[in-house]
């Protein structure tokens, strides 16, 4: 392992990290808040300056840069940017617990959205500024935006822009990393823009338009009031923020093709019908029910059609107290959770294209049980899928289902009722936000252990940064035995 | 620029990473997905997997937007092919690797009437290299400029040399032959030196002059070699086909050990004046039989490194005069630290060849032609020839008023045939040429080395 190399890259992302603070003391500025909370986050940033100087200190010895280490750095980095990210919410006193505020952050870094906060409304503005401001920075991975404005990149990055884009494949755009990620960021950021032009022009606030569009962008889910996007009762915002939401869960790589023309090739991509698929049939078939059942067509429509993008696109912004909703409405929600966006989006989630080749997978074994000569290969666009790549899919799976399986054992010592427990595992580590039941739409994750609290934090990171990049740190890989 | 790199061999993979390291948008395209991930995980470019001579394999890397597609697959035919497809889609270059002796020799050919903008031979270059080494063999390596009129040597500094801790300033009073140290280096790391910089056995220093400056300043300094008359090349491949033919026609004996019969019944049948051998030209027995300790010279050309770094290392304990190492994986970096002084890698001549041909075209459009370009020591170091076009920026400004940038020395101008080693009261003058040592940076114009 290259220790000094890591270290230094990280201290390089702790300084970043230390000037994108200066947007939250501005809006504190601009508020004319209590100097407590500008405070806060210039304390942190003198922390992250001071460690990020530190870590860069020492020069690397050499600049070799592998497949482990680049797993180490996405995961340290993660770690320590969550970890110091929660400083604010703790020095100005709006999150006094640590583990709470530890919790908040990578919430926000990993664009879940769960929150332990009961009352979101009296916070100061800065502070709810940084905590939408995380979805944005999470969404597209802060390690990608450093490799966009680094001046020079190795070869090597591939390794680590690989452990944080989300996928079962990565590919770059164009030949150049750092060429490819300005141009998702380019395409990130005037999404995002756009989104908050649309919102400001629906009669949303400026200030909650941008932290909305920060939490659509991110697929994160964290809003600055109680009720979520309910609380604005604005059909049209709200519309518009189902439709981005579906948008940010496309592959970026999808934009771009379309940017140079080939819009008619990015839709026959097969990923994105899938995915296209599953919300139309997922929004028909809970508007039925709820047309049969409760509201006007109109309503259901708008109702389902928001709470599917926000689920499946692993957002987890509600409209509605959707824990009433009849079970099988329930139902496909839970399912959709599972599911997830697209791969290379800002969702989380299995990912769409998993889910497909895991699907032509079982397909291809049932048949070959029953002639067992038959070979097939498993193809999506029309091209066959590297057999090496189904297996890694399968053995993803099995993690995944390991990992809510701990995950879920542990928090059921915490003796709650059997549903909270199950959809509390499964929201974090798909990144989705709310779950059911006490922790549903109008809950919140206060009334779990601390305990609880760090093993779901655990499954936000393992869910964002899909999975392998987290074993890191129990490996022995994690203390140095030659600081070299 | 856009730079389509086709089939990721040793040549392939040399060429993506030094094209990539200049900032060039490259696409590497191989038919085996392992070589293609492995290179993309490497180096900062794209890659693509599928056949070269699939039109929609060459679509998808960019053919049709490309500035230059190089085709290095195994196989000749393959290159040719792929260079036309990728001409008539848009490239603009096309450069192809042709090492069949049916086909290199048609170049002409190929480029007037195919369009193939550059043919490469690496083991005709490499064999090229290995000919003007024993053509000039006190130095490890030389290189030439200027249509011959001023070289590069490297000689490597023995304990006994008298230019041990000795500062260059001081060298330069002490001889007064008309030579330049440009580079010197030390174990792993090359420095341009400064006046006070000193020489310490052990490294390897380049030095640029005249031919025949060079040649006296070497017996100066006790290093130089008599004229190399019996050469030995080990192993009958490409290279020691091409060389025993470059050799023998400047009138010098050459012995050619080749371990296949039938490998041997061809060379003899083609080469003149060169005694082939058919035996294991690593077998101890079979030097000696051959009389190894009476050659001048020995090349070690077998196909496999291991051997000829093993055939070198026992010709410098019989005292040859000259030996020269082919290494395949010029990557370790120990090959220069046990003792073998001059070693040639025909990926990194190709390399070289291929890397000017880049930059003059990519410089073409401010006029500051690159008419040479070497790597030094292992690639570390860049000896850079421009033309200076007639109405060039810093014309006729004393180089004191300018501020050159660091790790960058002018080694020399030449105007009107006559070479002027620079200093600060020297100017460039339109019709010059001029050769610039660097380490660390690439230059693609004259203009990259003032501030």
């Amino acid at each position: 392992m290259n220790y000094r190399k890591i270290y230094n890259v990280l201290g390089s992302i702790l300084l970043l990290e230390a000037v994108l603070m200066v947007l939250p003391v501005m809006v504190s500025v601009i508020f004319r808040e209590n100097i407590r909370t500008a405070l806060s986050f210039l304390i942190t940033m003198c922390i992250l300056t001071v460690l990020g100087l530190i870590m860069r200190a020492r020069k690397p010895l050499k600049d070799t840069f592998f497949a482990r280490d680049g797993y180490m750095l996405v995961a340290l980095t993660w770690l320590f940017m969550s970890a110091l990210g929660a400083l604010p919410f703790v020095i100005s006193g709006a999150v006094p617990n640590y583990v709470n505020a530890f919790f908040e952050t990578v919430s926000g870094f990993t664009t879940t959205g769960s929150t332990i906060l009961t009352e979101i409304e009296p916070l100061p503005k800065s502070i709810l500024f940084w905590r939408s401001f995380t979805h944005f920075i999470g969404g597209m991975g802060i390690i990608v935006f450093a490799i966009a404005i680094m001046p020079k990149t190795e070869g090597s990055a591939m390794h680590i822009m690989r452990a944080e884009v989300p996928g079962p494949s990565v590919g770059k755009l164009v030949s150049r990393l750092r060429a490819s990620a300005r141009i998702l960021y380019a395409i990130y950021i005037c999404m995002t823009l756009t989104l908050v032009l649309l919102l400001f022009a629906g009669k949303m606030p400026l200030f909650d338009s941008i932290c909305t569009a920060f939490a659509t962008a991110g697929t994160g889910g964290f809003s600055v009031l109680n009720k979520s996007i309910e609380g604005y009762a604005n059909s049209y915002c709200e519309v518009v923020i189902s439709i981005f939401m579906v948008l940010y869960g496309v592959n970026f790589n999808l934009y771009y093709v379309t940017l140079k023309g080939h819009a008619r090739h990015a839709l026959k991509d097969e990923e994105l019908r899938w995915y296209l698929g599953t919300i139309l049939a997922a929004t028909l078939i809970i508007t039925l029910e709820l047309t049969v059942t409760r509201h006007p067509f109109g309503q259901s429509l708008r109702l389902a059609f928001f709470q599917v993008s926000s689920i499946i696109s692993t957002t987890g912004f509600t409209t509605t107290d959707f824990d009433t909703w009849p079970t099988l409405a329930k139902t496909i929600l839970l399912l959709l959770m599972f599911l997830g966006a697209c791969a290379g989006s800002t969702g989380g989630g299995l990912k769409i294209s998993r889910v497909a080749i895991l699907v032509k997978d079982a397909k291809r074994t049932i048949k070959k049980a029953f002639n067992p000569g038959r070979v097939e290969g498993i193809k999506i666009d029309g091209r066959a899928v590297d057999e090496e790549l189904v297996t890694g899919v399968a053995t993803f799976l099995a993690i995944y289902v390991i990992v809510i399986f701990i995950s879920v054992f542990i928090i059921a010592i915490d003796g709650h009722e059997m549903i909270p427990t199950l959809t509390s595992v499964i929201t974090c580590i798909n990144n989705v936000g709310p779950a059911f039941a006490e922790i549903g739409p109008t809950g919140n994750f206060s009334a779990l252990s601390d305990l609880s609290k760090l093993v779901l934090t655990f499954d936000m990171l393992a869910g964002r940064l899909e999975l392998i990049p987290m074993f890191m740190i129990f490996s022995k890989y994690i203390i140095p035995r030659k600081y070299a | 620029m856009n730079i389509i790199v086709v089939g990721q061999g040793k040549l392939g993979v040399t060429l993506t990473a030094q094209l990539a390291k200049e900032g060039h948008n490259v696409v590497a395209v191989d038919l085996n997905s392992a070589k293609v991930t492995s290179v993309v995980d490497t180096y900062d470019v794209m890659g693509i997997c599928g056949n070269c001579i699939n039109i929609d394999v060459l679509k998808e890397a960019g053919a049709k937007k490309a500035n230059i597609v190089i085709a290095c697959t195994s196989s000749d035919e393959m290159n040719i092919l792929c260079c036309t497809f990728a001409k008539e889609l848009g490239t603009q270059h096309t450069i192809a690797r042709v090492r069949n002796p049916n086909y290199s020799n048609q170049s002409e050919f190929l480029r007037d009437r195919i369009g193939i903008s550059l043919v490469v031979n690496p083991e005709y270059e490499a064999a090229n290299e290995i000919s003007r080494i024993i053509r000039f063999p006190s130095a490890a390596n030389v290189d030439s400029f200027a249509g011959g009129t001023l070289e590069i040597a490297r000689i490597v500094i023995h304990e006994n040399n008298p230019l041990c801790e000795t500062a260059i300033v001081d060298i330069m009073k002490k001889f007064k032959q008309k030579v330049l140290i440009c580079a010197i280096q030390r174990s792993n790391d090359v420095e341009i030196p400064s006046g006070d910089s000193v020489i310490r056995a052990g490294d390897s220093i380049s030095i640029t002059g005249t031919r025949s400056e060079l040649t006296s300043f070497m017996r100066a300094i006790g290093v130089y070699k008599q004229k190399i008359n019996d050469v030995m090349i080990v192993g009958g491949g490409r290279i020691g086909l091409y060389l025993s033919r470059l050799l023998s026609q400047t009138g010098r004996n050459i012995k050619l050990i080749e371990v296949n019969e039938a490998r041997c019944r061809v060379l003899s049948e083609t080469l003149d004046d060169v005694t082939v051998i058919h035996g294991d030209g690593t077998d101890q027995d079979v030097l000696e039989e051959q009389n190894l300790e009476n050659q001048d010279a020995l090349v070690a050309l077998t196909g496999i490194d291991e051997e000829n770094i093993i055939v070198s290392m026992y010709a410098y304990s019989k005292n040859v005069k000259k030996v020269i190492t082919k290494v395949d994986r010029h990557s370790y970096s120990i090959i220069t630290d046990i003792g073998l002084e001059t070693v040639i890698s025909p990926q990194l001549v190709a390399g070289s060849l291929v890397t000017r041909y880049v930059r003059a075209l990519q410089n073409s459009e401010d006029q500051s032609q690159i008419n040479s370009l070497y790597h030094l020591v292992g690639g570390k170091v860049e000896a850079v020839e421009f033309s200076v076009p007639s109405g060039f920026k810093y014309e006729n400004i004393p180089f004191k008023a300018l501020k050159m940038h660091s790790k960058l020395l002018i080694v020399a101008i030449i105007r009107k045939g006559s070479i002027i080693f620079p200093g600060g009261d020297d100017y460039i003058l339109g019709g010059d040429s001029v050769i610039v040592v660097t380490s660390g940076r690439s230059l693609t114009s004259l203009n990259d080395i003032f501030n």
